[in-house]
């Protein structure tokens, strides 16, 4: 028992050592430099919990919030997809007597007015990733956002290395219109020009992130018969059943800018000898971004030390081409639904997603 | 309206045919003809055999399904409970196994155990406890749904080896999965056409109050309508599970509509009776042939809606109005204005 403590404690250290990463000294990787001394509560609300993503998530914010032992107690409210209870766990949440909130608003400027009347009431509330409107100081503590726009600007950059002349290529995002895919297009185009070819009507291919349709969009686009020198997806895992395709109509899988995924890795691996043209390039899929967001609201609710940026950007994590900063990774062993992108160890989120 | 569109196998049997075509049949096989023919022109690449053998198992996926609800639909019923059942399905055909080939089988097993249970609830609470089909189902579907959680967490796994050799692979250049709708389609239309029981159930779909009048035991066929539409589902969910390499956890969300859609464009009343179901394999085939003929034509998502909604209204309509003129021919009855 006290072995498994210490074990524990000690994971959790080490933990604190990458998180820091080369910033401070020891002493700070025992408390960070966010932790304050003042206790306090902390709840994480999701607007949807029923996805892998959600889960390792979920897991991350749990893992980061326990680095600090102010923090006497941490929670998880899963709003299920619904608007209305995502906007009654807020309120509810904020009523139980919890100090500090972070909220992923997926209804987005539905839940801002349960975040404004939260935040009125003197509780520290943190939305992050999803616009939800409003302004800070006003209507929550700290809006947490992250950068799409950089995406894309990776993304290109590494089209424009590898197809120097220009290329045709094919964007596939999640629903019409979806704020994200329009942020990646508009960091795409702020770097290749014109020579680079969308063969998608304006301005994505229409998936839903769905395997199913994204495989049919995939048949059709590929038997139109043009070439297709890269595809651009963000979100990579939900082409691992499409990408088969061009092997089943007589054609190397071409290259893949994306986002990672332990499914996606090993298809690379799996394929990447009988289909001389799959480049795989992925960003970190942003599982880590809850981080940000609960260090804010910690450093809030505890007299903590605020981080330097509100801004998280996914980093570069692998390139089959330079293997720099990785090279493509696989955990065969684990669940394919894991993200070997993130800081959460990945023994963890094939716990955290129940593998 | 149930029982004229049961006259035309009692009426004596005119034309050069040795048996009449229904008109359904007739309608969606012009409708699915013209499409073709669209296609040819405005979007050749969808009519290639790459197209082909990446949509065709989504088609036959449809096929199944809608196989499923057209018997619920004969019975006057209706099965909202299908999205829950095929996700449970893809859930248990992938979580179960976690990539092991041997378990596989197991896995199957215990998809069909859930199919028939929850077809045996629907069943029994719409036939034996009278409960309105729709509101019965859309309950059944909520609890599958929260055994899909239970299994799933809702989260995707990867589907074994074997299941993806089975249902995404290939015999004699033919998708897999199709000669799995194929031989579903055999089945069914053998029972329902050819056998006592089909018979049987057809005629009490037609008219319960008949059915019950000749001595036919109505609601064990009703209740046993939503039991084999639950198969049907279970295999259709097994499939997908094969087809797509990382399915979701809801992945029978955007099978209800084609379901209904198919039977509808198969010419089945919603009221139930007489099934047509080649004419619904067919149109499943027509419905997967819209939808990459709008992918494949490169207009924007908004246009390619449009573009769907409009000849699936094309296609219903041309049923609508065939279905007059022939109710007038084949029953001989006549219009006010035909009578003066």
């Amino acid at each position: 028992m006290k072995y498994s403590s210490l074990a524990k404690s000690l994971a959790f250290s080490v933990a604190g050592v990458v998180m820091a990463l080369g910033a401070t000294s020891m002493a700070r990787a025992e408390t960070p430099s966010w932790c304050g001394p003042k206790q306090a509560t902390l709840a994480l609300l999701d607007g949807y919990g029923g996805n892998s993503w959600r889960q390792v998530t979920a897991g991350s914010g749990a893992q980061t919030a326990s680095l600090c032992p102010s923090i006497t107690k941490y929670e998880y409210v899963d709003g299920q997809g619904d608007t209305q209870k995502s906007i009654s766990d807020i309120k509810a949440t904020a009523a139980k007597g919890i100090d500090a909130l972070v909220v992923f608003g997926d209804a987005g400027p539905a839940v801002l007015p349960a975040i404004t009347s939260v935040f009125k009431s003197g509780k520290v509330i943190v939305p992050y990733r999803v616009t939800v409107g409003g302004k800070e100081n006003e209507n929550y503590s700290k809006f947490v956002g992250t950068t799409f726009v950089d995406n894309g600007v990776f993304w290109g950059e590494w089209i424009k290395k590898n197809f120097p002349d220009g290329a045709n290529m094919l964007f596939l995002s999640g629903p019409a219109g979806n704020s994200q895919g329009l942020d990646e297009l508009e960091g795409l185009k702020r770097v290749l020009g014109p020579e680079y070819k969308f063969l998608n009507p304006e301005p994505f291919a229409v998936t839903n992130w769905d395997p199913a349709l994204t495989q049919k969009v995939l048949t059709a686009e590929i038997a139109k018969d043009q070439k297709i020198d890269v595809i651009i997806s963000d979100f990579g895992p939900s082409l691992v059943g499409a990408l088969p395709l061009f092997n089943k109509q007589g054609k190397s899988i071409p290259a893949l800018a994306t986002s990672d995924g332990n499914s996606l890795g090993c298809l690379w691996h799996e394929l990447k000898d009988t289909n001389p043209d799959f480049k795989l390039f992925t960003v970190a899929t942003g599982t880590d971004n809850v981080r940000l967001a609960v260090q804010w609201a910690v450093a809030l609710a505890t007299d903590g030390k605020a981080p330097d940026t509100n801004i998280f950007t996914a980093p570069i994590f692998e390139d089959s081409v330079t293997g720099q900063p990785n090279a493509v990774q696989c955990r065969k062993e684990l669940p394919g639904a894991i993200y070997l992108s993130s800081e959460l160890p990945a023994e963890d989120q094939a716990k955290a997603i129940g593998q | 309206m149930n029982a004229t569109s049961m006259t035309p196998d009692a009426l004596p049997r005119q034309g050069l045919l040795p048996m009449p075509l229904a008109r359904s049949f007739v309608t969606v096989v012009l409708s699915t003809i013209a499409l073709l023919v669209v296609c040819r022109i405005f979007a050749p690449s969808s009519l290639s055999w790459g197209a082909f053998s990446g949509s065709l198992p989504f088609a036959a996926i449809i096929a199944i399904v809608g196989l499923g609800q057209l018997l619920v639909v004969q019975q006057g019923g209706f099965d909202l409970s299908l999205p829950g059942a095929v996700s449970l399905a893809v859930v248990i055909a992938t979580h179960h196994p976690q990539q092991n080939d041997a378990l596989l089988f197991q896995a199957v097993l215990v998809a069909l155990a859930f199919a028939l249970a929850a077809g045996f609830l629907n069943g029994i609470l719409v036939s034996f406890f009278k409960l309105n089909a729709i509101i019965a189902t859309i309950g059944t579907n909520a609890l599958l749904y929260g055994a899909v959680f239970a299994v799933s967490g809702g989260v995707p796994s990867i589907t074994t080896n074997l299941l993806g050799e089975i249902a995404g692979g290939e015999t004699l250049r033919l998708p897999n999965s199709v000669l799995f709708a194929l031989g579903a389609l055999a089945l069914v239309t053998f029972i329902l056409k050819k056998t006592v029981v089909g018979r049987r159930f057809e005629a009490i779909g037609a008219n319960p109050l008949a059915g019950r009048a000749a001595g036919l035991r109505v609601r064990t066929h009703q209740m046993m309508a939503y039991v084999y539409a639950q198969l049907l589902y279970c295999t259709a969910g097994i499939l997908i599970a094969g087809i797509t390499r990382e399915p979701t956890a809801f992945q029978g969300d955007s099978l209800l509509l084609p379901s209904v859609a198919v039977v509808v464009l198969g010419g089945t009343s919603l009221l139930g009776g007489r099934g047509f179901p080649v004419s619904t394999v067919i149109a499943a085939f027509f419905l997967n042939q819209l939808s990459q003929f709008a992918l494949a034509v490169g207009v924007p998502f908004s246009a390619q809606t449009i573009i769907q909604a409009l000849a699936l209204g094309f296609g219903i309509g041309v049923y609508s109005l065939r279905w007059t003129v022939n109710v007038r021919k084949t029953t001989g009855t006549k219009t006010v204005e035909e009578n003066k």
